[in-house]
Parts: C-alpha cells; structure tokens; sequence
C-alpha cells in the first residue's frame, strides 16, 4: 500500500491536531537578511522530510513545553531560518530575518508505537510530518513544521518537514541532532555561525548546461513542484547480506558499495517498467566528503553529480551500472550559475529532474538520542518530487539494514513494486 | 544673546521667588533667633538666672506645665497615622520562550483574522506606532493557532506569573509565608473560584486568620487601589505586614473577533505581574526602600462618558472584549486633572502653590483668557512613574504635565520591553529607575495610574535609602541596552 502524497492536508490517523509558534529567544537585529545561493534556489520546490520514532520508555515523560523549550535553544543558533521570504525589486527572493518563527504541530495518535512500527509500508510515516508548502503568501509561510505525535502508549513522533531552500538533508539531521542534545538537557557548545561564503568547493568548474537540473513553469509565489503526474511512497527496509550481497561478486563483504548497488538494482528495475525511453541519465547525490560541518552548518552543500551511460540499463548488470555511477560528474557549479540566473525567477526542479538517487546512508540517524535512548525508527523522505522520481537510502535501526523510500509516479508504483519482488528487494 | 540672558535672568528671578516663598518661614525666623541670641550673649549667665528666678515657679506650675507637655505630645503621636513603608518589591520577568516578536503576531493576526483583511490592517498600524519592542511576551495558550484560551491555561498562568513573583519576593525580603497578615491580589479580567487569593493561601500554606482580599473589575488602576487597601488596613492592624499582588491575566481575555475599537487591548496588553510587600513595622524602616507620603484616588465615574469609555461587552458576534471609546484621551486629561487638583496642595512647595492661586483668582476676577498656571511638578517630585497605557497616554501626559524626556523614560522604556502590563506596570517603571542607578535617598516618586470606570490614582513615595546598583530584577539582563530610541513608526 503506497501512499499519495498530499499537500500537507489529511493527517489520517493522527488526530486534536493543534498547531503554535516556537521561535528564536534572542531577537534578531532589524534588517537583517539572508540571502540564497543559486544553488539554495534551484531547489525551492523541494521539501524535506524526516520522522523520529521514540519509545515510550524514553519519552513517556517529555512535555510539550518541554519540546518547546528546547526548540527555543535551536533556533537560537539558526535564528536566520525562522524568518519568512520576501522578493527584491528584481523578484529575487531572500529571507528576511524578522523572527516570524516556525509552526509547531501537536497530534495524537490511538494506535501504540508498537502497533505503529508493524506496519509493512514505513511511509506511513508521513502522517507524523505535517507539511505545508512556501506560499501563496511568502510572508506568512514558515519554513519548517515540527510535528510532536503522542502515540497511546507514551511514544513520541518527531516529525521535521524542511524547506529545501535553507540547507540539505545533512543540514536537518544536524539541526535535529541538536534539538534532542538540547531535549536532553546537555551543555551545548555551540560553534559561532560563520558569516563566511556559505558556497560549496566544487571540482568542476567548467560543467555548463548541467542535466540534473529542470526547468518547469512558473510557479509564482506558491513554491509547489508542478507534476502532471500523481506521485507514490513507498518504504521497505533491505537486508544488506540477504538482499544487495547477493547481487554483486563478493570480493571482501566490507568494501561492497552498498548505495550504488542498491541504485543500480532499482535503476534496473525502473528501466524495465519503463520501456521506452529508459533512463539512461540519472541523478546522484551524496554528501560532499570535502565540506567541513559545523562552521555554517545549515547549507546546501550536497553533491548533485549525473551519471549517463550508453547502453541499455535493463539488460546491464548491477556492475556495470556501478562501475558507471562511479564516473558520475559533480554538477554542482552549473546548478548554482542557472539557479542564481535571471535573479532567481525561473523555477527548477532537481530531485526527479531526472530518476534520482539520494544517499544518506552515511548519516547516523540513529545516534540522534533523546535521554540516551536512540529512537526506535527513522524515516526520510522529499516532497515536491518531479516526474521522473526519486529514491531515497537511509540507515536501519540495524546496522546491517538500510531504509529505501521511493517515490515515483502512482500509475508507475505497483509494476515497480513487482520488479522488486522479482529481485528479491521486497518479500512476495 | 539678549534671549539668552534674559532667559537667564528670568531662570534666576524663579529661584530666588522660590526660595523665598518655600524658606519663608526659616528666613522670618532667622532674625528672630538670632536677636533672642545676642541677647543673651549681652546679658551673661547672672542675669539670666536672675530672670528665671524672678519668674516665680512654683513645683506645681512646673509638674502640671510638664504632665501638659507630655499629654500633647502622647496625643500627637497616638493620632499620628502609622507610616506605611514599602520594604521591597519584585517584578516577574516572562521566559524568553514566551516572547511575541511583531512578526509572528502579525502572521498570526492575518491566518486568525483571513477573512479581515481591513482589521489586519488596523492591528499592524496599531502595532508599529505602539511604542513596544521584539521582547514583549504573551501567555503560552495565545501561541496557539487559534488561542486555545481555557480555564485551565488560564490558571495556568495565573500560577507561573503569581508564584514566580512571590518567590522571588521571599528571596528578596526573607519573608515567611507564615509572617504574612495581609494579602491583598488585583487581577481585573480573571476571577475564578475559589479566588486568586486564596490560590496563594492554599500554595504557600498561609495562616487561618490572614485578612485576604481579592480585588477584581478595576481595571489598569487597581494596583494603587490595593495600595489605599493595605495602608487603610495597616492603620488598624499595628505591627503588621501587607503583600500585594498585582497583575493581569492575559489568557482569557484574548479578543477573539475581529471588531477593531476592540482588537486594540490585544496588540498592547502583554504578561507581566508584581509582588509587594508593604509593613508598618518600625522594625522595618532600616531595611524599607520607600515609604508611603500621599495615595490620592480620583473616581469620575459620575460622569456618563467617562464611566462608558472603558466597556467590556459582547461584539455582533458574540466575542467578548474591551471597547475603547475614541474620547479616552480627553477623559484621562480630565481625571488628571481633577487627580492634580487634590493631590497639588498636599505635595507642591509654597512657591508653586501660591502662583496658581493668584493665577486661579487672576482668570476668576480679572481675565478669563489668561492661561492656566500649569504647577511645576518637577519641583515635587524627582521621579515619574506614568502607567505604560500605551505610547498615547505617555505623550499626553508629558505634554500636559510638561515632563522632559528623561522624567517620561522609565514609562516608555517599560512600554518597550515589557509592553502594557496593566496594574503592574508602576513597579517595572519603579525597577527600571532604580535598574538605572538614578534613586537616591529622600528622592520622591510620583506613580500615576488610570484604569477603567474611569478613575485616576497617584500615590506618593519617598525613597528611604539609596538603592545601590546593579539591583537583581526584570531589568537586570537588559538595562544595559537600555534606553534605546524608539520610532515613530516601526516599519513592518
């Protein structure tokens, strides 16, 4: 059972939803300002998404005002991200620093945490991160939701829903971990925020007319990713020896690319759903190895690289589309001169541009704890996905595991799905 | 030049008349004494024992001149109304988690109000001529999207505010909750049951037989009503102490609707609440700030504008809120004035009185067109303390009373930081003079309150000991910054 996704409306099971403020403690000076790259701005219909299980032993006790309070404590250091976005003369959008704040989203939910976690299709997730897109009124929009579940048994839900504009997955998962350090009631040492370039080091600087990166129409002031298509979820977790070890020649179990043969077996399995034309380019992104967090902690600093090959992707093997996703080239640079272009008033798509791949397997998800307990599950996503789709790898709660959330369109899911179980991804 | 010295001239000729009028009675004693003196020097200790003895005392004369004596003066000190000292007081400062920058209330006025674009209008230009700054706070229950105003929040409130403050004063003062003998708490728009008042006696475990009072309905003024309260109580109660709690709760009082006259006590009411403790124990005067001089109260409800141009009622809707009528100006210029009139007498020097006699008589007899002698209160009183209504009654009263920038910023500065608190405005306007090193021994303050009905009430107090700074209070992690200029117009 897939999941549609909405437009933030529908929270299904989770019901007396209430919604207020949190903020930054310390008023910012008037007038200040944020402004975004050119590559903060190709990404502005996109929306990220992560949500935090715990159980009730570790949360049973923690109070709204608790939460509340510690969120206070986060927004201190970002203070800049709970501003709201306005437009220069040129329609160039920047934030202005005006403190607005963000919306904190309260719900309660009758199943346990238990009941929860049994679910087969982790997506249903995405009850437990309210979402609500940038516009039509810039200046009311906040950037990021914050939604607390109460489960039946005490459990809590925390759901984070993140404007792609002010910074990339690892940026949240770093804000995140934060807040549970502040929730837990550890001295924070918090680095000074650089005022520094905020770019990103890129070794390619001559990438022109970059592939990852598509123009859509205009979507004016309400920041919505404009697909003709209905879009799907769908989360499984994989087994690394049982499902992904057995599809590659095994030469030293450690040194399998556990991401790249994931992609590859489910780029196969996309080329054969989609007969004509196949994706034959695709999307990588990952963590730039060379960016040095926490100094300007909250950026878009994750690589976009684009792998083309040239043969066809349902008859190759996993190894050649690994060896391939390899020669991947860092289109960084290129997104950031088109994103930053005619003053930021074209609109972009970069995840599902192209069928995309995201890996945040490299993240320890789970060493976000609350009260020294880690969180019994995670679950990433992205909203406003283009057309082409997108495929998100996350860590398990095992460490032998991994997350796999897909997004693509409805009509494409249940063939795909099929696919999946042919390749042993998914149980029958 | 001719402007400057004569104006410098003129400055001269006031305090001589000052001086003159105000030492009258020194300076016609002067000559007095000093004649009696030389006497006596010219006639040398013989003769003046001579003269005594020629005076003729007998015992009785000198014991019944001496029982007279001290019946006199028994009976002067017997009828002497028992000084009320003012021993310390504390002022609650809201968590910073509670703070409502102008953003977010205006981004929640529009998503609350959506389909009044007019009335949004109306709050925004309301807040940026408000005179309040980024760290004013409201309740937790009015985060909410919409308010979630219960009876519970409510009290909830009530709790954090009261208690904090109360605490805080036992630290400051090494008050028992046991030692307690008169708790007198105003709270205008929040009366449950049991009584506020009784919500302390029941957390601090007070005794049975403490005289309790809970004030309710009297609006902004209500903290210097409680004040009358406590001092007329401890006239009647000897060596006894009073604490007083005054503040407002914001909770239930959030105007739901959208009628404008009534969505202005929403932008400028804020959280905020004071505890005092006042003692006519002579025990306590070593260790007392202030003592009570004047508590003058001025009632123009008889008036039928001036009793409606405060109203709590019911919108079309059915949303009840507080209409303020557009003559509250005018109404609070009057009850200044009939306030000023009683409370003149009892605190200008002789100089200033005297000229707005002859000026009185001079516009009765002589030419109505003559301008009103407006009194020099700067000359009564070294500090003002104008309750922060809004930036409107502040200016009004600088205006009227002829207040410099510097007697005027303890209001504004309150206004800016800690918005309208209602009855508990007074004492962060008191905290912030003192914040600011400025109160010194046998310097007098002047607090002026208006509030519903409509009243007018000022008390006098005079400083005791100087008050050594950095004091600990609401202002202790601020002052610093403080004062700032505030606009105008704060654009949005």
């Amino acid at each position: 059972m897939g999941r549609s996704q909405e437009q933030g409306q529908g929270q299904g099971p989770i019901h007396s939803i209430r919604l207020s403020t949190v903020g930054a403690a310390r008023p910012t000076e008037t007038g200040t300002t944020h402004e975004p790259t050119g590559l903060d701005l190709a990404m502005k219909l996109h929306y990220l998404k992560a949500a935090y299980i715990y159980s009730p032993e570790t949360a049973r006790d923690l109070t709204v005002r608790h939460m509340k309070d510690s969120m206070f404590m986060l927004f201190d250091q970002i203070a800049w991200t709970t501003g709201r976005f306005s437009r220069r003369d040129s329609g160039r959008p920047y934030i202005k620093c005006n403190d607005s704040g963000t919306r904190f989203v309260e719900g309660q939910c009758n199943l346990t945490v238990e009941e929860w976690l049994s679910q087969p299709d982790r997506s249903v997730d995405e009850f437990l991160v309210y979402h609500q897109p940038i516009g039509p009124e810039l200046a009311i929009s906040p950037l990021i939701y914050v939604q607390l579940t109460r489960f039946k048994c005490g459990g809590l839900g925390l759901g984070l829903s993140w404007a792609n504009i002010i910074g990339d997955s690892f940026s949240l998962f770093y804000a995140f971990n934060f807040w549970t350090k502040a929730i837990t009631g550890e001295t924070i040492h918090a680095p000074p925020p650089s005022r520094g370039d905020r770019r990103f080091q890129s070794p390619n600087p001559t990438v022109k007319d970059p592939v990852s990166v598509k123009q859509v129409d205009p979507v004016g002031d309400l920041w919505v990713t404009p697909n003709n298509k209905k879009m799907a979820t769908y989360c499984f977790n994989l087994s690394v020896a049982d499902q992904i070890s057995p599809h590659f020649p095994v030469n030293g179990i450690n040194s399998i690319p556990v991401f790249e043969i994931i992609a590859g077996i489910i780029w196969k399995c996309v080329a054969k759903v989609r007969a004509e034309p196949e994706p034959v380019t695709v999307t990588i992104i990952k963590k730039d190895p060379n960016d040095l967090k926490p100094n300007n902690a909250i950026r878009n600093s994750q690589v976009i690289s684009s792998v083309q090959v040239d043969f066809p992707v349902a008859e190759a093997t996993v190894e050649e589309l690994v060896r391939s996703m390899g020669e991947a080239k860092d289109e960084r640079f290129g997104i950031e001169e088109i994103g930053g272009s005619c003053d930021g008033n074209l609109d972009f798509v970069v995840y599902g541009a192209k069928l995309t791949f995201v890996d945040l397997s490299g993240e320890d998800l789970y060493e976000a704890r609350v009260m020294g307990k880690s969180p019994d599950s995670v679950y990433c996503n992205v909203e406003g996905v283009g057309e082409e789709g997108l495929v998100v790898v996350y860590a398990a709660a095992k460490s032998e595991e991994r997350g796999v959330t897909v997004t693509l369109p409805e009509g494409e899911m249940e063939m795909v799905k099929l696919e999946f179980k042919k390749c042993g991804l998914i149980a029958p | 030049m001719s402007d400057i010295s004569s104006s410098v001239k003129l400055k001269y000729v006031k305090l001589g008349y000052q001086y003159l009028v105000n030492h009258f009675l020194t300076l016609l004693l002067i000559p007095f004494i000093a004649t009696v003196a030389i006497e006596l020097l010219r006639m040398g200790s013989q003769e003046i024992f001579t003269v005594l003895y020629s005076l003729h005392f007998e015992v009785l004369h000198i014991l019944c001149s001496s029982f007279l004596i001290i019946f006199v003066s028994t009976v002067y000190f017997m009828s002497k109304p028992r000084t009320v000292y003012l021993v310390d007081y504390s002022c609650y400062k809201p968590p910073v988690t509670c703070r409502v920058p102008f953003s977010s209330f205006m981004e929640h006025s529009r998503l609350i109000l959506k389909d009044n674009p007019k009335s949004v209008e109306f709050q925004m230009r309301i807040l940026e001529r408000s005179g309040l700054g980024e760290e004013t706070c409201l309740p937790p229950a009015i985060h909410y999207l919409p308010p979630a105003p219960t009876m519970e929040a409510a009290r909830n409130e009530a709790q954090m505010v009261i208690f904090t403050a109360m605490e805080d004063l036992f630290k400051k003062t090494g008050l028992k909750p046991k030692d307690i003998d008169i708790l007198i708490v105003n709270c205008s728009l929040f009366s449950p049951t049991p009584s506020l008042s009784a919500m302390i006696i029941n957390k601090y475990k007070l005794r049975s037989n403490i005289k309790s009072y809970n004030l309710s309905g009297m609006g902004c003024s209500a903290g210097l009503i409680s004040v009358d309260v406590a001092r007329d109580l401890l006239q009647v109660h000897p060596n006894s102490n009073a604490v007083i709690i005054s503040t407002e709760i914001i909770t239930p009082n959030y105007y739901k609707g959208n009628e404008r006259a009534m969505l202005l006590p929403n932008c400028l009411f804020r959280m905020g609440g004071a505890a005092v403790l006042l003692s006519n124990r002579r025990s306590d005067r070593w260790r007392a700030k202030y003592k009570l001089c004047h508590l003058v109260r001025t009632h123009q409800g008889a008036d039928d504008k001036a009793y409606y141009c405060v109203m709590e009622e019911e919108d079309k809707e059915g949303n009840v809120g507080i209409n303020l009528s557009k003559d509250l100006m005018t109404i609070a210029g009057e009850a200044l004035k009939a306030n000023i009139t009683t409370i003149g007498p009892l605190v200008l020097p002789a100089s200033e009185q005297l000229l707005f006699l002859s000026s009185l008589i001079g516009r009765k007899i002589f030419n109505p067109k003559w301008k009103p002698y407006i009194p020099d209160f700067k000359q009564a009183f070294e500090h003002f303390c104008i309750h922060a209504g809004g930036r409107a009654v502040i200016d009004e009263l600088q205006k009227s009373l002829q207040l410099s920038g510097e007697h005027v910023e303890a209001s504004r500065m309150t206004l800016h930081r800690f918005g309208n608190t209602s009855s508990s405005s007074l004492w962060y306007e008191l905290s912030y003079i003192e914040a600011q090193g400025r109160m010194k021994r046998s310097d007098r303050v002047w607090q002026i309150a208006f509030g519903s009905g409509f009243k007018c009430n000022s008390a006098v107090w005079k400083c005791i000991r100087t008050i050594k700074t950095p004091t600990d209070g609401p202002w202790s992690d601020c002052i610093e910054r403080y004062p700032v200029f505030i606009p105008e117009v704060v654009k949005l």
